[in-house]
């Protein structure tokens, strides 16, 4: 099913190509559990382009991250490829006006949930990765000690586990036929509702043996589609300046507790902060409990409908929910 | 005295026990003691088990150059009879102590002959950095792990290379043979330990051959310093190179050979610290200068520094030295998968197509 989804966005992506500038989408990475993204000009390169459960990446922010991909000629669009949490950041992005719908060609993948390959080394440490697929509820690998056949829950994504989203909220086209969410209304917030029955204690020393292996590199940061101070995040100005270039907890705290608040209500948990972070601190696990407030309080989902204006990106003195 | 002992792998920790009592030392372990990964070099202490099976998350880097480090401390005093005189104090006292770094692999040891060529060659020599290299010991082991992202042999290094080693240490049946490669290194074997035997030294002579044997990765740099030169204003070439890149700075965090730092004043009151801190040339703020101008104002450039720097720069201008290690760290923690070894090797190509 992989393989014909592939060759039907080869051929949906062929066909749009004259009014596109660039295709954005997915191709074969480093070893056979990871994909790395591809930018198409030209026909010639389309066949590099590949659906899988090992595509990771969310590609939205190569759209507003600096130096933001832009069609040269205004009458063409950038081609994308989202899986469902990636669209709703493309709506986020929409709704905040960092993009217009109409500039883009989006071509929507329904998930079934991403491969995270730390995970997949925790279960077994593989060496010289020749192959790998998902069957039915299995992740088949084959490497140097031979085929190994894993739980499909014991190595998607964190996030994948709580999706409620499969499928792009929006798009131009569908390549493949629509995924069901199996989660139940308990699973979706569940990871923060394990850590909120802890006690205030636990807690805070739970945030600050993760926060401890922070590095302060910010890729969390970079790899965020939604973070758009760009380069003027308050962890490195220099004037004002709020952080020291120390290592210590309260630094870390700082800026981590300012990323997670300025994507309160905003964040879609495509988790690309908590995939990209080396130290594997769950830095999504803060924007998932903002997001719960949010949802409890004022009845907002981020990222699902590009018509309102985000909550807390407003002042409503009506406001009923706090 | 014996210049090679026997640790049988039910013994490393109590060896290790007893090194400790004499030495500062550092061995590969988990960052945090209730996960098993990422994995980094950490301070041991008694009764720790070094993860020796495999490459650690992070290199051994900040034992000789920290991620922030005190270069002086200072406090200007008023002279409360006349407020416009006052005085600076100065205090950039450093204590180092005598350290061993247990288990490192060879790609990582000699990464630091890298920055030793830039911290200690001189014309300006590094006093902090000098200082902890002279003090610190390295018994380094011959590795049997390489990966799929590995390329040691292909940047000088090797997975049994002992330069910048004190010691070796060679996997072998039911333990490690340590192998004292330097006088420093005898003089820690005082104690009266166990001596190979005849079969042991055989196998770990045959593990030390079959790890020289070993070529790990296929990169042919020959003549690469100069490509770089040659396509430095190919735009179309960084382009498409650098354009999947975040400039999430994994890379030049977990590399052990990127040592561009930047130096800070962090002040408070009448009192504050000089700190020097590890940077990237992955963060806009690198080479930013205080009129706003910045000589890398795109991705494009600062990766395309990252790449000149190792693999041009660092040989031209240091007989050949390949500023690169091979150890694969960054290509392994890439979130989008980005390869050097590629974007290195693609330098020669003679037209490059863009798409």
């Amino acid at each position: 099913m992989i393989e014909t989804d592939t060759m039907q966005l080869h051929k949906l992506v062929e066909e749009a190509l004259p009014e596109l500038d660039t295709m954005i989408g997915w191709a074969a990475g480093e070893d056979p559990l990871r994909t790395t993204p591809v930018f198409i000009r030209g026909a010639k390169s389309i066949p590099r382009l590949i659906l899988s459960p090992f595509c990771a990446q969310n590609l939205t922010g190569y759209l507003v991250k600096p130096p933001a991909l832009k069609p040269a000629d205004k009458h063409k669009k950038i081609g994308i490829c989202v899986k469902g949490c990636d669209s709703r950041s493309l709506v986020a992005l929409i709704q905040e006006k960092f993009l217009t719908r109409d500039s883009l060609r989006i071509f929507g993948i329904p998930c079934r949930g991403t491969v995270d390959w730390r995970r997949v080394m925790r279960q077994v440490p593989l060496r010289l990765v020749r192959s790998a697929r998902v069957e039915g509820n299995h992740l088949i690998v084959d490497d140097a000690g031979g085929t190994h056949k894993l739980n499909l829950e014991n190595v998607l994504a964190r996030k994948c586990l709580q999706c409620r989203y499969p499928n792009p909220v929006v798009c131009d086209v569908l390549v493949g036929e629509a995924a069901v969410s199996g989660v139940t209304p308990e699973d979706i917030y569940r990871n923060v509702d394990a850590l909120e029955k802890r006690p205030l204690e636990e807690r805070l020393a739970f945030w600050q043996s993760e926060l401890d292996r922070c590095m302060r590199c910010y890729a969390c940061r970079n790899a965020c589609p939604l973070c758009v101070c760009q380069d003027r995040c308050i962890a490195e100005t220099r004037d004002p300046k709020w952080l020291t270039q120390r290592m210590g907890i309260p630094e870390k705290f700082l800026f981590h507790f300012i990323h997670a608040m300025h994507l309160a209500g905003r964040c879609t948990e495509c988790g690309e902060c908590e995939r990209v972070c080396p130290m594997e601190i769950p830095v999504t696990l803060m924007k998932e409990k903002l997001n719960k407030v949010v949802e409890e309080m004022l009845g907002y989902v981020a990222g699902l409908d590009p018509a309102p204006i985000p909550p807390l990106l407003t002042f409503n003195p009506e406001e009923t929910g706090i | 005295m014996a210049g090679k002992i026997f640790i049988a792998i039910d013994r490393l920790t109590s060896t290790l026990d007893k090194l400790s009592a004499k030495i500062d030392l550092w061995v590969p372990a988990p960052l945090q003691t209730d996960k098993s990964e990422p994995t980094g070099f950490v301070p041991y202490h008694a009764g720790m088990v070094p993860i020796l099976d495999r490459q650690s998350t992070l290199p051994p880097k900040k034992i000789l150059l920290p991620q922030v480090e005190t270069l002086l401390r200072f406090e200007c005093r008023k002279d409360p009879q006349n407020p416009l005189k006052g005085s600076v104090s100065l205090d950039d006292k450093m204590e180092v102590r005598p350290a061993l770094v247990f288990g490192a692999r060879p790609c990582d040891v000699k990464a630091f002959l890298a920055i030793d060529r830039v911290f200690t060659s001189g014309p300006y020599v590094d006093p902090y950095y000098l200082e902890r290299r002279q003090n610190t010991l390295f018994a380094t082991l011959i590795c049997r792990q390489a990966d799929e992202a590995c390329f040691c042999s292909s940047v000088g290094c090797g997975p049994a290379d002992t330069e910048g080693s004190d010691f070796r240490v060679i996997p072998v049946d039911g333990g490690y043979l340590v192998d004292a490669l330097t006088e420093k290194a005898q003089s820690l074997f005082d104690s009266p330990a166990d001596t190979p035997t005849q079969d042991q030294e055989v196998q770990a002579s045959q593990v030390v051959e079959e790890a020289s044997n070993n070529r790990v990765g296929d990169l042919d740099l020959e003549g690469s310093a100069a490509a770089f030169r040659k396509r430095f204003e190919d735009n179309d070439y960084w382009q498409e190179m650098a354009a999947p890149c975040l400039s999430c700075a994994i890379c030049t965090h977990v590399c052990p050979t990127c040592y561009c730092f930047t130096i800070t004043d962090e002040i408070e009151n009448l009192r504050g610290e000089r700190l020097r801190s590890w940077d990237s040339c992955m963060f806009y703020q690198y080479t930013l200068e205080a009129s706003g101008h910045n000589p890398r104002p795109s991705k494009l450039n600062r990766y395309r520094n990252r790449v000149g720097h190792k693999f041009s720069y660092m040989p031209e201008k240091y007989d050949g030295l390949i500023g690169c290690c091979g150890c694969g760290r960054c290509i392994r923690s890439c979130p989008v998968s980005m390869d050097i070894r590629q974007i290195v090797g693609r330098l020669k190509e003679n037209a490059f197509e863009s798409e």
